[in-house]
C-alpha cells in the first residue's frame, strides 16, 4: 500500500490477541482477525492412548509435546476424547502456562495465518495490569525461538480505545472472566487507575447455572445429544445419549460444553433493564422462548433481567457476599475518580465498551442511563461502543490492526537488533 | 447536433413515405442503398459545410441516423472499433465478413433491445457472446494509458529509528530508493538534559522538598518516554522507591530545572513559571465543584434564579431614578434657559446655545410645540398641543387650568402663545413630578413592609439602604415639587 493518503504502511505484520475465550489472530492491516478460536485447549497426556481421528483430518490442530498432545480449534473440541482435559493458558488474563502457549502459537501460525513466525513483525496484547517479568519472558520467546524481526507489545484497553477512534478516555472491558475500568490518557493506561471486578460473563453463566439448577433443568450439552423428541413447554426432555462416546469423558470437559451451552441461553435470553431492576417494570417486556440442546424447552420472562442485573447491582445477587463488589457504573466511577481531576471530563466523555460481555442486550443502555444519573453535575457522558458484535469481542484485535499498518508507528517496533543490544529489558523502555 | 439528428433523420423518413422513391412498404429493405446515398450526401454536404472538428460529432450522428433507419453501416466491418473477436481472436471471424441478410425487428420490439441482439454487425446473440473459446490467455488486454508500474517487496529503514533495523514493505520500484516517508512525523518534544556538573552546581534542590539525584534523573527519564505528558508521568512515577509526590510537585520540579538550566546556559528561550500552590488550590476548587450533590446544585441554581431577579429589580429601579434625576434637571435647565429677561434676548441666546447644547435642549423639551416655518398658519395653531403627549395627559393639563381659572384657548397674541405654552409645559412637568413622587411613595411604602416581614439580616441592610435612595429622591422631588409651585404660581 502507498498508504500516503491513509497513513497506513503494509509491513506484513501479524497482530495476535489472546484472549479469556478466544484467540484472535491475523494481519494488521485487515478489519477483522483471520483466526478465532477458543483459548482453551484439550489436552490429552497419556502417551499410549492412539488417536486416529485426529491424526486424519487435514488441518488438525494437533501436535505431540512429551507425551502430550493438543487439541485446538472449534473442530475438535465439539466431539469429547477420552480422558482430554480443558486447560486455558491464562490465568487473570496474564500467560502462565508458556507451553500452552508456544502451542496455541504455533497452532496459529500453522494453521491460519500459514507463513513462518520469522518473517513477520508481531504485534501482541496484553492485560493492563502484566507483570514486568511475563512481558520480559514473552519478549524472550518471541526473539530467541520464533526468530521475530520485530515485536511489540500493547496493552489492550488501549487498543480498544484506538479500535473506537479514542486515545483518551476510559475503558470498562467486559469480558468472559473479569470486568474492568481502565483509564487511558493519549495512549498511555493510567495504571493507579485501573479498577477490576470479577463480575464478566463467567459470573452471568454462573448466575444462569445456579438459576437452572434451582429449577431442577439438566444442563446437556451438545456431545451428549444423539437424537431428541420435542416435548411441550416446562416438560421434562426425552432424548437419547449419543451411543459411540469416549469412555472416559473428563469432568473439565463437560463443564467446558455445559458453559458453552450456558453462554448460548445466556446469549439468547438474557437482557438488562434499562433502569434497576423492578418486578413491575421486567414483568410488562415479553418473555422469552428457548430450547436447550435436549430439547427441555421454557419460556422466561422476569428472571431473565434479574440474571443479568447482578452485573449492575451487586446487592441483588443471592447466596453470595457482594457487599464489597462494584457494580459496572461504579466500577466507571471508582477508576475516574483516582484520575487527576483535570482529565475527568474527558475520561468521561468518551467511556468505550468492550468486550464479549458487553454483548449482552441492553448494556450500553443501562450503562449510559446509570451514569448520567451518577456523574457529577455538569459533566458531560457519553458511551461510546460498536455495533457489530465482532467489532465489540475483538476489540483490542481490530485497535491493534489499526495501530500496526501505520506508517508512523513502524518506529516504535522492539526490533531484532535493539534485543541484542539491550536484551529484554528493553520491553519496558520500548513499550511502557 | 440533436435538431440536425432529427432533420436528418425526418428527412429520410419522407424519402420513405415519399411513392415516388419508394415503391411501397415492403421494399424498405430493398431500397435502403438509394437511402444509404442521401445519407451519404447529407455527410458530403456536412463535412463540406462545417469544419472537420465536427466530423467526429456528425460521424456518430450518422451513426444514430443509420440505427434509427436500421441501415448497415458500410464502415463496420473494416472500422477498428472493438469487438469481442478482437480480443479473443476467434476462427468464427470470416463469418462475419459474409453479408449476412439484415433481419427484420419484430414489431413491437424496442430499438435498444433489438440492437442489442447486434444482427446487423453480423454476430451471434446475447447468450452466444458469453461463452468464450479461445480464452483470456491469447491476448494481452491493455488497460489503463501508460504501463503498469512496479511494486515490489523492498526493504526499507525508518530514519526515526536508532537502531537501524529493517522492514519490509510494498514499495513502487521507482521509489524503493527514497527515504521513509513517515520518518517525517516523528516529532519529540524537547526536554532538557543535564550533565553532572550542571547537577552539582546549580540543580541542587533548594525548596525543601528534599529532591535527590536519583529521582530527579527518574523524573527525567519519564520525562522523556512520554513526552512530557504529566499526567502519565504522575501515574507512572516510582511511588515505592521514592516519596510520595503530587503532580503539581512533579511539573514545579521539572520547570523549576528547566528555568535553572535556561539561565545556567544563557540560552533565549522562554521561561515558565509554574505555580503549584495556585495549581493545588485550583484543583481542591475543581474538587468541590464536582462533589456537590444534586440537591446542592438544584440549590444554588434556585439561588442564581432568585439573584438574576434581585439583580433585574435593581437594574429597574436604577433607570426609573435614571429618569427622575432627568425630569428634574430638566426643571432646572428650563429656567436657566428662560430667564425672567426679555424674549428676544432669550431667543438669541437659545440660538447660540443651539450649536453646542442641541442634544440636550431637545431631550430637555417636554412639550415639542410644532414649528410654523412656511406658508400661512393661524397663530393659534402654534398653541395646540401635539397628539405625542397623550389623551391622558392633555386631559390633565386642562384640568389643571380649569382648576386654576384660566380659559383653555387665550387670545393667541404674540406673547401669550409663548407664555401659554411655557406654563402648558411647566404644568406637565409638574404632573409628570407628581407621579413619579406618588410612584416612589408607593415604592418606599411596599419596600417598608417588605422590611418588616422579612427578618434576615442580608435583606434588611439590602433593602435599608435601597429605602434610604429613594426617600433621598422623595426628599428631593418634593423640594423641587415645592419650589416649582411657588415660582409658577
Amino acid at each position: 500500500m502507498s498508504g500516503g493518503v491513509y497513513g497506513g504502511d503494509e509491513v506484513g505484520a501479524i497482530v495476535l490477541d489472546i484472549g479469556n475465550t478466544t484467540v484472535r489472530a491475523g494481519f494488521a492491516g485487515e478489519d477483522t482477525p483471520k483466526a478465532d478460536f477458543p483459548s482453551y485447549v484439550g489436552c490429552t497426556t497419556d502417551g499410549n492412548f492412539e488417536d486416529d481421528n485426529a491424526m486424519d483430518t487435514a488441518d488438525g490442530p494437533t501436535s505431540v509435546a512429551s507425551k502430550r498432545k493438543y487439541y485446538i480449534g472449534y473442530n475438535f473440541l465439539s466431539s469429547p476424547k477420552e480422558r482430554m482435559e480443558m486447560i486455558s493458558p491464562l490465568k487473570d488474563g496474564m500467560i502462565d502456562d508458556w507451553d500452552l502457549f508456544k502451542e496455541l502459537f504455533d497452532h496459529t501460525f500453522a494453521n491460519h495465518i500459514r507463513s513462518d513466525p520469522s518473517v513477520h513483525p508481531i504485534l501482541m496484547t496484553e492485560p493492563a495490569w502484566n507483570e514486568r517479568g511475563k512481558r520480559e519472558k514473552l519478549c524472550e520467546l518471541m526473539f530467541e525461538t520464533y526468530n521475530v524481526p520485530a515485536f511489540y507489545l500493547c496493552k489492550s484497553p488501549v487498543l480498544a480505545g484506538f479500535a473506537n477512534g479514542r486515545y483518551t478516555g476510559i475503558i470498562l472491558d467486559s469480558g468472559a472472566h473479569h470486568t474492568s475500568a481502565i483509564p487511558i490518557y493519549d495512549g498511555y493506561v493510567l495504571q493507579q487507575g485501573i479498577v477490576k471486578s470479577p463480575l464478566g460473563g463467567d459470573f452471568v453463566t454462573a448466575q444462569c447455572r445456579s438459576y437452572l439448577a434451582d429449577k431442577n433443568v439438566e444442563i446437556v450439552p451438545t456431545y451428549l445429544v444423539g437424537s431428541k423428541t420435542p416435548v411441550g413447554k416446562g416438560e421434562p426432555s426425552i432424548y437419547t445419549k449419543r451411543a459411540n462416546l469416549p469412555a472416559k469423558i473428563t469432568q473439565s470437559y463437560h463443564n467446558y460444553m455445559v458453559k458453552n451451552t450456558l453462554h448460548d441461553f445466556k446469549a439468547s435470553v438474557l437482557e438488562v433493564l434499562d433502569s434497576n431492576f423492578h418486578e413491575i417494570n421486567a414483568g410488562s417486556i415479553p418473555s422469552m422462548h428457548y430450547e436447550f440442546p435436549d430439547g427441555y424447552n421454557n419460556s422466561y420472562g422476569v428472571d431473565r433481567f434479574k440474571l443479568a442485573e447482578g452485573l449492575f447491582d451487586p446487592s441483588t445477587v443471592k447466596g453470595m457476599d457482594c457487599t464489597n463488589l462494584l457494580g459496572i457504573s461504579q466500577l466507571i466511577l471508582t477508576s475516574v475518580g483516582i484520575c487527576d481531576i483535570d482529565i475527568r471530563p474527558n475520561l468521561y466523555s468518551s467511556v468505550v465498551v468492550t468486550g464479549g460481555n458487553s454483548l449482552l442486550r441492553g448494556f450500553c443502555d443501562r450503562l449510559s442511563r446509570e451514569l448520567q444519573n451518577k456523574v457529577p453535575p455538569g459533566l458531560r457522558t457519553k458511551v461510546v461502543s460498536a455495533n457489530g458484535s465482532l467489532e465489540r469481542r475483538c476489540g483490542a484485535w481490530i485497535g491493534g490492526s489499526i495501530l500496526a499498518s501505520l506508517g508512523s508507528f513502524q518506529q516504535m517496533w522492539i526490533s531484532k537488533q535493539e534485543y541484542d543490544d539491550g536484551g529484554k529489558n528493553c520491553v519496558e523502555r520500548k513499550c511502557p | 447536433m440533436h435538431q440536425l439528428k432529427f432533420a436528418l433523420a425526418s428527412a429520410a423518413k419522407i424519402l420513405i413515405r415519399n411513392p415516388e422513391d419508394v415503391a411501397s412498404a415492403t421494399h424498405q429493405l430493398s431500397d435502403t442503398r438509394q437511402l444509404t446515398r442521401t445519407i451519404a450526401l447529407f455527410e458530403w454536404l456536412l463535412a463540406d459545410s462545417q469544419h472537420s472538428t465536427c466530423s467526429a460529432k456528425i460521424n456518430t450522428v450518422m451513426a444514430d441516423v443509420r440505427e434509427i433507419l436500421e441501415i448497415n453501416d458500410p464502415t463496420s466491418n473494416e472500422s477498428p472499433t472493438v469487438t469481442k473477436e478482437a480480443i479473443i481472436g476467434s476462427n468464427k471471424t470470416k463469418k462475419t465478413s459474409k453479408p449476412q441478410a439484415i433481419a427484420k425487428r419484430p414489431e413491437g420490439m424496442n430499438r435498444e433491445v433489438f440492437a442489442l441482439l447486434n444482427f446487423e454487425k453480423g454476430q451471434q446473440n446475447v447468450e452466444d457472446m458469453s461463452t468464450t473459446s479461445g480464452g483470456y490467455k491469447q491476448v494481452k488486454a491493455k488497460l489503463g494509458r501508460s504501463r503498469a508500474r512496479r511494486w515490489c517487496w523492498a526493504p526499507f529503514s525508518n530514519p526515526a529509528r536508532t537502531d537501524g533495523a529493517s522492514l519490509h514493505h510494498w514499495r513502487r520500484a521507482a521509489d524503493v530508493a527514497k527515504p521513509y516517508a513517515f520518518s517525517k512525523f516523528n516529532i519529540q518534544p524537547k526536554v532538557f538534559t543535564y550533565t553532572p556538573e550542571e547537577y552539582e552546581q546549580y540543580l541542587h534542590d533548594d525548596t525543601g522538598s528534599n529532591w535527590t539525584r536519583e529521582e530527579t534523573d527518574h523524573l527525567f527519564s519519564l520525562c522523556r518516554t512520554f513526552h512530557l505528558q504529566f499526567v502519565v508521568i504522575y501515574d507512572r512515577f516510582d511511588s515505592a522507591r521514592f516519596p510520595n509526590r503530587t503532580m503539581e510537585d512533579l511539573i514545579e520540579r521539572y520547570y523549576d530545572i528547566r528555568n535553572r538550566l535556561i539561565k545556567a546556559r544563557g540560552l533565549d528561550e522562554k521561561i515558565f513559571i509554574f505555580d503549584a500552590a495556585h495549581e493545588a488550590s485550583r484543583k481542591s476548587q475543581l474538587e468541590k465543584l464536582y462533589n456537590r450533590t444534586s440537591e446542592e446544585v438544584k440549590e444554588e441554581e434556585m439561588l442564581m434564579v432568585e439573584l438574576k431577579a434581585i439583580e433585574a429589580q435593581r437594574k429597574e429601579r436604577v433607570k426609573g431614578q435614571e429618569g427622575l434625576v432627568r425630569l428634574m434637571t430638566a426643571n432646572e435647565k428650563k429656567e436657566a434657559k428662560h430667564p425672567p429677561s426679555g424674549r428676544k434676548s432669550a431667543k438669541k441666546k437659545s440660538l447660540k446655545k443651539k450649536g453646542d447644547h442641541n442634544q440636550s435642549s431637545t431631550d430637555t423639551a417636554i412639550i415639542k410645540f410644532p414649528e410654523k416655518s412656511s406658508g400661512v398658519w393661524l397663530r393659534s395653531s402654534r398653541m395646540k398641543l401635539p397628539l405625542s403627549i397623550g389623551q391622558k395627559k392633555t386631559k390633565a393639563v386642562e384640568q389643571f387650568l380649569s382648576e386654576y381659572d384660566l380659559p383653555p384657548a387665550p387670545m393667541p397674541t404674540e406673547e401669550i402663545c409663548q407664555a401659554f405654552n411655557d406654563l402648558r409645559e411647566k404644568i406637565l412637568l409638574l404632573l409628570n413630578l407628581r407621579q413619579l413622587a406618588d410612584n416612589c411613595e408607593y415604592e418606599a411604602q411596599t419596600l417598608k413592609h417588605k422590611l418588616e416581614a422579612i427578618n434576615r439580616s442580608r435583606e434588611v441592610l439590602q433593602l435599608k439602604s435601597d429605602f434610604c435612595h429613594i426617600y433621598v429622591h422623595i426628599r428631593r422631588c418634593r423640594i423641587s415639587i415645592l419650589k416649582f409651585s411657588i415660582k409658577t404660581l
